[in-house]
């Protein structure tokens, strides 16, 4: 219903009104509040948002890696190919980590085993998953290294995860998620820790293997540069809620939510001819232990209306596959935000 | 414009034992005008956070000079000097989480400096934090509350109003901003700015992102592996780098613009930042260089002004 | 879905909260504690261990016994015994005279803590006979008991015994003898009740009554209360147990403080300073650590030399604080040379802070947590070394009670008399296991990271 649908129909995977609340000693956070997103086969979709907006909570407890308790899915449902996973860990005789949704993280080093050698960690599951011998594992885990990318793979692949770089773990990271040949590539702030020339790196490889093997990969950043580079479709998300959503294209060059403005306007940009001021959003996000009643965003929103403070928007789609969640779309709005927006520069 | 702050050929060697050195600094001389803000960019491992730490005196000097109004400053710190230069030489931190001291309330984090430094009675220091908690974007009655219940941008602004409150005139931002989030970086920035501009601070912007460095500073230098490989003004590195590191360094950001990004062949340039244990001989960017001659992988490069435009540049096709 | 104004779409006003912060403001012990508060099992650990130093300090007052008192007509009692006596008139010899036989072994008079008197008539093939006491029934592959008199002489046909006769039920055997005075098979047995008596004089002796009163002969009177027992000596169970608590908990609070505190300040200045003094300082820890503990309790015990009348607790608190402070250090050093990169320590080296000033603003609160939880963990192990101490007999001396002594007094009479070693045992389990479960607790609710992992 709220997500946004590619013509050709069925979805590799659906996500439906997901609500996920934390138990802290003082009370409820609600993490994620009534998420939907589809992602196709092949393409990729970049979930954006600022840290805490429950970007990376959201794959999480699709992947059934959130600790319950304090943990804890409200509503919502996960279709993989139709079928449910969440709360589930095997779906069609198939897990679905690593077999059929692999994993990439921000940190490679704290999911990595720091007693075993990289070659033997990425062999482990094609031996459990596959019943792959030892041998045409290890065969097979350096044929991944060799695909991410890692010279004299071989020899990589018999030394422990401290002799690799930070860049060449994430490498590893991507050969040992892609082992099992999965449809679904999450990668969470796969480069956040990484240099920009690594980050070229990483990004090029991820691009590669998902032209190679026709992935859908599911990227979550707050970079706005990298979703540029990366993705097809975007979802951005703030305080637990997806308040844009649609092609890449759309989001950034006809942006309807507020947020997804103010987060371009307060970047640097790079034309020499554009001096202007960096506008920062003021504020912070709302701490989702005593969410507002109204739209999350209303408290930092320059377009701010009574309205807005008091009930939450609904979904408006100005086309097919791009909706905003934003009051400035209702009928009854004075101001629309293209007349808003783009005064400027009339 | 005089200059405030000198740094002459400094070195920063950390000593690792069974004769292994890291060359976290080597030989690099920089100068900056009063009121000047210069930007220092480079990768992680490239040397930029321990250059200005060792500039402030929280590391030794292992060879190398830094002069502040033409007065050497000591080779190695003690408390005395600390206290000292204090009035004239803060810095703001990179991580806001690990920066302030969990265990103390906002007033006595910020407050810590006046305590230090003058023997005002509480009630006055209290005013001062206040005016100074304002001053940054915050209420004077968060000053009984504890780090952790603020978000990382408004722990920035708290270690902002710390160093700030002694008025110091020179300043060392080192990455301010690279742990907060966008809609937040550009809130700091823009502090940083008001403030420059009211107390007439010279800043050392330490960076890795050089779209943001290029918004903020007037001059830029570029670090790679303990040695600066660029110096000029910010925009002019930025439009028109001429080392081919900083050009590599500014094509491999990915920009804001989905049109530009697909049309954009792929940036990426092979290999990694060489650990500053084996420093390689020669240039040290040669074994990643896409314009690599055979000259570089023997001659290290010195950072020689160029003849046309204000700029300073080590590497050998310019020379 | 109700209609939409257009007043609705009005812009907000702005001057709204922009930094507001909704959380209720927490340092970081109430948050802590808030944490702790979650925690039941720490919760009732932390009421216990409260419950164990209101025994330990305001216990004497209430229950004002004195620990080395002998009660001498109680001892070795489990709580809840019968302790009423009946007065019976002083001893007098027993006339045998005119006594009447032909019942085999039977019981004369009254069974008494008096005396328990006996006839029987010659056994077959008897050359003598020997009389055995017993607390237990006599049967086949069974002892007879101990044996209390022996008459190689068929005419002595009565025993009288009154030897520290208890409120028992004894079993009395009677053995005949063979011309070697060898022991024939054919015993018998008597099954003999015996009461508590007491006279008169006793009674006035031991203050349970008024010289003045006018008990008589016939009446019955209770014997002083012991709400836990006695132990073999007739001492009060609760009492001892209390000083006992007082000895324990003394050495395994005070030692832990001690050395934690001796720890604590070693430890920061080695990780401060660090360089060459760090390496010295931590060799000669490791040193330390590597002396034997027991070896070590023994010589410190000999060279303080304890003379009579000493407790030997002093001897003890030194040799656990110079054996186990390394620990600490090793701890606190680690937490100190953390501590030292961070960033706030650069900012207060910047604004001109003094080392001290460092290490007391700075270094030591942020170590506080750790080195409370290590407190909490070395209380248990303090109190379980002290009572282990006491318990092999290098520990306190007598009659200095502590947990330890009094479960290696009450080990001797495990079988007849449980309740002498099983109250201290259950004092030093329950006290070692509400540290233990209060420390998991003390350190979930200071360190969330750790508490995030489980």
């Amino acid at each position: 219903m709220n997500s946004v649908k590619a013509d050709n129909g069925a979805s590799l995977l659906e996500v439906e009104d997901l609500a996920v609340e934390f138990d802290t000693y003082g009370g409820i956070v609600q993490a994620v509040r009534g998420v939907s997103f589809s992602v196709e086969k092949g393409k990729t979709l970049a979930i954006v948002g600022e840290s805490g907006c429950g970007k990376s909570v959201t794959v999480q407890s699709m992947m059934g890696l959130i600790p319950m308790p304090p943990g804890r899915i409200t509503s919502g449902s996960a279709k993989l190919k139709g079928q449910e996973i969440l709360g589930r860990t095997v779906v069609n005789g198939k897990e679905i980590r690593g077999s059929e949704i692999g994993m990439i993280f921000q940190d490679p080093m704290t999911s990595l085993n720091p007693t075993m050698t990289i070659g033997d960690q990425i062999a482990e599951p094609l031996q459990v998953h596959r019943g792959y011998s030892y041998k045409k594992a290890f065969n097979e885990a350096i044929r991944l290294l060799e695909m991410s990318k890692i010279p004299e793979a071989a020899k990589r692949a018999r030394q422990y995860p401290f002799e690799f770089s930070g860049g060449m773990l994430q490498r590893a990271m991507i050969a040992m998620a892609i082992a099992c040949k999965p449809s679904i590539l999450i990668a969470d702030e796969p480069t956040t820790a990484l240099d920009v020339t690594i980050q070229a790196q990483i990004l090029d490889l991820l691009q590669d293997l998902q032209r190679e093997t026709g992935m859908a990969v599911i990227l979550i950043t707050h970079d706005l540069g990298v979703v540029a580079r990366m993705a097809d479709e975007v979802a951005v998300m703030y305080a637990g809620k997806i308040v844009e959503h649609g092609m890449v294209d759309d989001v950034f060059y006809r942006s309807a939510h507020p947020y997804t403005l103010g987060l371009k306007e307060a970047m640097p940009t790079n034309d020499p001819s554009l001096q202007h001021e960096l506008k920062p959003i003021e504020g912070s996000p709302p701490d989702l232990f005593s969410p507002p009643r109204g739209c999350g965003y209303c408290a930092r929103c320059p377009y701010a209306m009574q309205i807005c403070n008091q009930r939450q928007p609904d979904d408006t789609f100005l086309t097919e596959s791009h909706f905003s969640r934003c009051w400035l779309h209702h009928v009854s709005s004075p101001n629309k935000p293209d007349q808003l927006y783009f005064k400027e520069e009339a | 414009m005089s200059n405030l702050l000198e740094v002459i050929e400094l070195t920063k060697f950390f000593d690792m034992g069974r004769n292994q050195r890291v060359h976290a600094v080597e030989n690099v001389s920089l100068t900056i005008a009063e009121k000047e803000i210069v930007g220092l960019v480079g990768e992680s491992g490239s040397g930029k956070s321990t250059l200005g730490k060792t500039v402030l005196g929280l590391h030794d000097k292992t060879a190398g000079q830094v002069k502040f109004r033409g007065e050497v400053l000591p080779q190695k710190y003690e408390a005395k000097d600390f206290r000292r230069f204090a009035t004239n030489m803060q810095m703001i931190f990179q991580d806001p989480y690990s920066s302030l001291n969990p265990r103390m309330t906002i007033g006595e984090i910020v407050g810590e400096g006046l305590k230090l430094h003058q023997n005002h009675d509480s009630s006055i220091v209290r005013d001062k934090v206040a005016i100074w908690l304002e001053k940054v974007g915050l209420h004077a009655d968060h000053m009984s509350r504890y780090p952790h219940e603020f978000s990382g941008g408004q722990r920035q602004r708290i270690g902002i109003a710390r160093a700030m409150i002694l008025e110091p005139e020179f300043v060392v931002c080192d990455e301010p901003i690279s742990a907060l989030d966008v809609s937040v970086q550009a809130q700091v920035i823009n502090l940083l700015g008001e403030l420059k501009e009211s107390m007439g601070l010279t800043l050392l912007f330490i960076a890795h992102d050089l779209s943001m460095v290029r918004y903020v500073s007037d001059r830029m230098a570029v670090m790679y592996l303990g040695s600066l490989v660029e110096v000029g003004r910010a925009d002019e590195v930025y439009f028109d780098p001429k080392h081919p590191y900083t050009e590599v360094l500014i094509g491999s950001n990915p920009e804001p613009d989905p049109e530009l990004e697909r049309s954009r062949p792929s940036t990426a340039i092979q290999g990694e930042i060489p650990s500053p244990v084996n420093v390689p001989a020669g240039c040290r960017f040669a074994n990643r260089c896409p314009k690599v001659m055979d000259v570089c992988k023997s001659i290290t490069p010195q950072l020689i002004p160029l003849k046309d435009i204000e700029r300073q540049v080590a590497c050998h096709l310019y020379t | 879905m109700t209609e939409l104004l257009s007043a609705d779409f009005r812009p907000l006003e702005a001057g709204q909260e922009i930094h507001g912060i909704s959380r209720p403001s927490q340092s970081y012990w109430q948050d802590a504690w808030a944490r702790l508060k979650t925690n039941k099992r720490a919760l009732a650990s932390l009421y216990l261990v409260i419950g164990l130093i209101l025994f330990t300090v305001a216990g004497p007052w209430v229950w004002s016994v004195d620990p080395a008192q002998q009660d001498l007509d109680q001892i070795s009692r489990p709580p809840g015994s019968e302790r009423s006596a009946l007065i019976v008139a002083d001893y007098a010899p027993w006339d045998t005279e005119g006594l009447r036989f032909g019942e085999g072994l039977t019981l004369v008079g009254e069974a008494t803590t008096q005396s328990v008197r006996l006839k029987w008539d010659a056994l077959p093939g008897a050359n003598g006979h020997r009389v055995y006491r017993n607390i237990f029934p006599v049967g086949p592959e069974r002892s007879y008991g101990i044996p209390r008199a022996e008459f190689f002489d068929n005419s002595v046909v009565t025993f009288e015994d009154r030897l520290d006769l208890k409120v028992l039920t004894y079993y009395y055997v009677l053995v005949p003898l063979g011309p070697q005075g060898e022991l024939l098979d054919n015993y018998e047995v008597i099954e003999v009740d015996v009461h508590r008596v007491t006279t008169v004089l006793e009674a006035i002796d031991q203050g349970l009554i008024e010289e003045s009163s006018n008990l008589q002969i016939g009446d019955a009177l209770n014997l002083d209360w012991h709400p836990l027992g006695t132990d073999y000596l007739g001492r009060d169970m609760l009492a001892r147990l209390m000083a006992g608590a007082r000895v324990s908990l003394f050495i395994g609070i005070g030692a832990p403080f001690l050395f934690v505190l001796f720890g604590v300040i070693y430890g920061s200045i080695a990780g401060f300073v660090g360089g060459r003094v760090d390496q010295l300082m931590m060799r000669f820890a490791d040193f330390v650590v590597a002396l034997p503990f027991l070896l070590f309790m023994i010589l410190f015990k000999i060279s303080f030399g304890i003379g009579p009348g000493e407790s030997g607790v002093f001897p003890m608190l030194v040799a656990m604080v110079v054996l186990m402070w390394p620990a600490t250090s090793r701890l606190v050093r680690g937490q100190i040379l953390q501590i030292r990169e961070q960033g706030y320590i650069h900012a207060s080296q910047l604004l001109g802070a003094p080392r001290r000033y460092l290490i007391l603003r700075h270094m030591i609160p942020n170590t506080l947590g750790v080195v409370l939880v290590t407190i909490t963990f070395a209380i248990p192990s303090a109190i379980f070394t002290e009572a282990f101490l006491s318990f092999i007999g290098m520990g306190v001396a007598p009659p200095t009670p502590s947990w330890g002594s009094m479960s290696n007094e009450g080990i001797k009479t495990m079988l007849t008399t449980p309740h002498e070693l099983i109250f201290p045992a259950l004092f030093i389990s329950i006290t070692v296991l509400a540290f233990n479960l209060l420390g998991d607790g003390l350190r979930d609710a200071l360190d969330a990271r750790m508490r995030n992992q489980e």
